[in-house]
């Protein structure tokens, strides 16, 4: 699924991943964990570039539009597989079709009451499942996310992570909530100035191991 | 031409002498600013005025200084302000001028401008034909003068409109344009924009003889009875 | 299809687009938007033909011109920022408000006008032209930048430092990039301003301009056209900062003529010139009285209803056009060299002064509304075209963010969409400012009264019908800052 090797990468003058060896099998669930700097979303967005059509991708900052209404920056995620006529058009006018499955999407998330306020009104974590629904209204099988559960209570994270492991076959997750990571990943991969300090398989590892590695 | 200018010219120079003494006697040699109202190509304007400054400094032993303007209201306001001393103007400029300014005098005419007259103008699609009389066919149609401040492009065209059908122009009308000279009148009534026009007779055999005219395209239909403007040199004394 | 169920919550800057549109669409049924003409070809190519073979051997001196402009449009416009930085402090007081918005309501040229009767062409009627307008523009929009501005630190620190200190070291750093770059695109609408001022007879490019145009001598008109384009679209290589002091000490040399001021034609303007005719004449109060009303109902309030269904439309057009611009110089839509063709386009569009795009319309055309309502929106689209483009320069895509169209309907035109609303509206009185110079176009605006009046020199009915005007733009900005406010609208960059 994705393959890197001996990958680098430069920003500004200033190595941002260095040696980056690594390779992810279809089906796979990674989370990458570091401490802020660590090259965590640099990592990220390399792999996104890797197969850009084939990903869905929460960023780290979501990159909503915040004038425009949930519905429709969820409905975003759709643009692609639907003629541009139909995008005008349900711009200025939304389609029952449309609005029923960005509804259904929002209801998982818990998030149905608010289909059509501006995403300017609604609070951080509510954003942040605006960009995580995005994500999945996309027709794809991998999730590549940016801290996707970072504004989210204890509760609604361990609803969230769920809901993404079930909906997405492979996924890529930068995190730092360590508790997660070790109860919905498969594979953890600690990264420290940009280079790949550890890579392992969940079931091998201790909190305790990472906690002092790269807890924050 | 020169030769007629100078003859004009010639006949200024006692006038002028006085002011110019006048002048000299109060101060170090101070410019003679003189100016002419914008009805004729710019260019044309300052080369014949120009050579015109010329002769008067040398026979006046004044510097004197043509200065071009760009509207009839600018030369005017001019001459009443005193920046400039002897002025070119038109009938109606010439009259404004001599109520603005008291004691103001005209001291010289053009030979031609003693049998002045406008042309009335039209576009072939508004069916027009010349005529002897007052061409009253042209009734609601489109119609441009030339500058708001003109004599022939504006004055003479409205006083014959007004006398013929007793209203104004912009009942008349269709539409009342002002296109803001001579050659911008042949300039829009030869494209249609406008179906008729009233331009400066001497600007239209220019513009005839410059080839800039298509006569499939639009014709004189009617020339104003010839009338005196006192077009001409004024200066303040 | 569409369910009618679907409860979208339209926002207020939907509701107010459409209300605009919607007054637009009322004012059409009383515009005449006629389109008669037949031959516009001839004339169009030879004026197009002239493009060929652009020429300035005919102009005694182009590159003086070129000179004058730029220098009265850096005196006039630093003159300008200056008075209105010192303004922008007091603008709390209502008086200065109503002040300033007074005299920004009188467009350029109509300023000129009046210095010119006053002061002739002595440097001064150039820069109070430009100048003073300025000045209260940039009053009130660095008022606007204060006020938007973080108050905090300054408070603060004044309790210890002082007014003054505290105003430079806790406000002006903060503030001071938004102070720059509005002032930056101040001067480039003070050149277009200065060139234009040629057109009423000060010896800037527009004076050669339209006497080239006026003659049909269509080879200087494009040759002076380029040289001005070149000039705005260079812009950034020699207006910089750091040559400021050297154009402002070398700039007076160069607007200085040998013409003095008269205290006699001042005197004589306010005294004379613009009373009454009716006073003057001893005809007393019921004189006064007929004049007026005779005046407004013959002249203003014809002038008044043709300006404003003009500007409400042109309003609009611009707006659209404004939209549809601003992608072709935006890094988010178009690679370097088709921002390049995009860019000259748009300095084309809003540096060509509107007169001349009238025109070619009305050869187009002919006479109506239409010509006017077009040329209009042509450069003011072009001017917002260019400031929304280069706004949305600012603006971060996530990187899977959609392209084409896509991106330009669902992620950019409603993150500019503020920016786009505000710049209109203040663009709003600018357009009914500028409704005046079409008179070309056989359309009574009010503008065209106030140059008929000053045509026949009775200055005090231009004074009258400019006062009008004023009041009318006055009332326009004050909707326009109604709405601004309510909408949180604001023209200086977050």
């Amino acid at each position: 699924m994705f393959r890197l090797e001996s990958a680098k990468v430069t920003f500004q003058g200033k190595d941002a991943l260095t040696d980056i060896t690594l390779s992810i099998p279809e089906g796979q669930k990674v989370a990458l964990i570091g401490r802020s700097g660590a090259g965590k979303s640099t990592l990220l967005n390399l792999l996104y570039q890797q197969r850009p059509e084939d990903i869905s991708l929460v960023p780290q900052d979501y990159g909503l539009v915040s004038s425009l209404s949930l519905y429709h920056n969820v409905y975003m995620g759709k643009l692609g597989t639907r003629p541009l006529w139909y995008n005008l058009m349900n711009l200025v006018r939304p389609f029952k079709q449309s609005s029923d499955d960005v509804q259904s999407v929002l209801a998982e998330l818990q998030l149905d009451d608010k289909l059509f306020e501006p995403v300017a009104q609604l609070s951080g974590g509510q954003q942040q499942r605006a960009a995580i629904a995005r994500a999945m209204i996309q027709p794809s099988e991998i999730l590549c996310a940016d801290e996707p559960v970072s504004s989210l209570d204890e509760q609604q994270s361990k609803l969230v992570m769920g809901i993404l492991c079930k909906r997405f076959q492979t996924l890529v997750l930068a995190m730092h909530d360590i508790d997660l990571a070790l109860e919905y990943c498969d594979r953890i991969i600690g990264l420290d100035m940009g280079r790949i300090t550890m890579d392992a398989q969940t079931a091998a590892l201790k909190r305790s191991d990472l906690l002092e590695l790269y807890g924050e | 031409m020169i030769t007629h200018m100078k003859r004009v010219f010639g006949s200024l120079l006692v006038m002028l002498s006085l002011t110019a003494v006048s002048n000299i006697a109060l101060s170090a040699p101070r410019t003679l600013v003189f100016s002419a109202i914008p009805d004729q190509n710019q260019t044309r304007l300052v080369e014949r005025f120009g050579k015109v400054a010329d002769y008067l400094t040398e026979t006046l032993g004044v510097p004197v200084r043509y200065v071009p303007v760009n509207s009839y209201a600018a030369a005017i306001t001019a001459f009443r302000n005193n920046q400039v001393q002897l002025a070119w103007f038109g009938g109606l400029s010439g009259v404004r001028a001599r109520l603005l300014v008291p004691g103001s005098e005209a001291i010289a005419q053009g030979q031609e401008d003693t049998e002045f007259k406008t042309y009335f103008i039209a576009h072939h699609s508004a069916g027009l034909k010349p005529v002897d009389g007052f061409p009253a066919e042209m009734a609601n149609k489109t119609f441009t003068f030339g500058s708001k401040g003109s004599t022939s492009g504006r004055l003479m065209p409205e006083f014959y409109i007004r006398e013929f059908f007793g209203k104004t122009p912009e009942e008349v009308f269709d539409k009342v344009g002002f296109s803001g000279n001579h050659s911008r009148t042949v300039a829009l009534v030869q494209s249609g924009s406008y179906q008729v026009g009233a331009t400066n007779y001497k600007v239209w055999e220019k513009e005839l003889a410059d080839g800039k005219i298509d006569a499939s395209k639009v014709s004189v239909i009617w020339q104003t009875p010839t009338y005196p403007t006192t077009n001409g040199v004024f200066v303040v004394m | 299809m569409a369910n009618n169920s679907v409860q979208l919550r339209r926002s207020m800057r939907w509701k107010i687009s459409w209300l605009f549109i919607l007054l637009a669409a009322v004012c059409l049924p009383f515009s005449d938007l006629s389109i008669n003409t037949y031959d516009p070809w001839g004339e169009l190519g030879r004026l197009f033909s002239g493009l060929l073979q652009p020429s300035l051997s005919a102009i005694d001196k182009p590159f003086h011109a070129l000179l004058q402009t730029i220098a009265f449009a850096i005196l006039g416009v630093s003159a300008g920022s200056l008075i209105g930085f010192g303004l922008a402090q007091v603008f709390h007081f209502k008086l200065i408000r109503i002040l300033c918005a007074s005299i920004r309501a009188v467009h350029e040229l109509f300023w000129a006008l009046i210095f010119l009767q006053i002061f002739g062409l002595h440097p001064l009627t150039g820069l109070l032209a430009l100048g003073l307008p300025y000045a209260a523009t940039f009053a009130k929009v660095y008022a606007e930048i204060l006020e938007e501005g973080d108050r905090r630190p300054y408070d603060r620190v004044q309790q210890t430092a002082g007014r003054v200190s505290a105003f430079f070291y806790a406000r002006l750093p903060d503030l001071w990039q938004h102070f720059v770059t509005y002032t930056g695109y101040r001067l480039e609408c003070g050149l277009r301003s200065s060139a234009v001022l040629g057109f009423v007879g000060l010896p800037t490019l527009g004076y050669y301009l339209s006497t080239a145009f006026m003659e049909g001598v269509y080879t200087e008109v494009w040759a002076l056209l380029i040289l001005f384009y070149l000039v705005i679209a260079t812009m950034r290589y020699w207006l910089r900062p750091k040559l400021l002091p050297l154009y402002l000490l070398v700039a007076p040399f160069i607007i200085a003529n040998d013409s003095e001021i008269s205290l006699e034609n001042v005197v004589r303007f306010f005294s004379i010139d613009i009373v009454p005719s009716p006073l003057r004449n001893g005809e007393g109060l019921a004189g006064l009285w007929q004049w007026l009303a005779e005046l407004v109902m013959t002249e203003a309030l014809p002038g008044i209803i043709n300006t404003l269904l003009l500007t409400q439309l042109a309003l609009v057009l611009t707006g659209v056009l404004a939209l549809f611009w601003f992608p072709f110089i935006s890094k988010l839509f178009f690679q370097r060299f088709g921002r390049l063709l995009g860019n000259l386009f748009l300095v084309v569009m809003r540096s060509t002064p509107e007169y001349i795009l009238a025109f070619i319309l009305l050869m187009l055309w002919g006479p109506s509304m239409l010509p006017a309502v077009i040329a209009l929106a042509l450069h003011n689209g072009a001017i917002i075209g260019h400031l929304i483009g280069r706004y949305s320069d600012g603006i971060r895509l996530r990187i899977n963010a959609p392209k084409g169209l896509n991106r330009y309907a669902y992620e950019v035109v409603p993150r500019v969409y503020n920016q786009f609303l505000a710049f209109l509206f203040y663009r709003w009185e600018i357009i009914q400012r500028e409704t005046a110079i079409l008179g070309i176009l056989g359309i009574t605006t009010l503008g065209f009264y106030i140059d008929s009046a000053i045509q026949d020199i009775r200055l005090d009915k231009a004074v009258v019908l400019i006062v009008i005007t004023a009041a009318l733009n006055v009332l326009i900005d004050g909707i326009s800052h109604t709405i601004r406010a309510r909408l949180r609208l604001s023209v200086s960059p977050q």
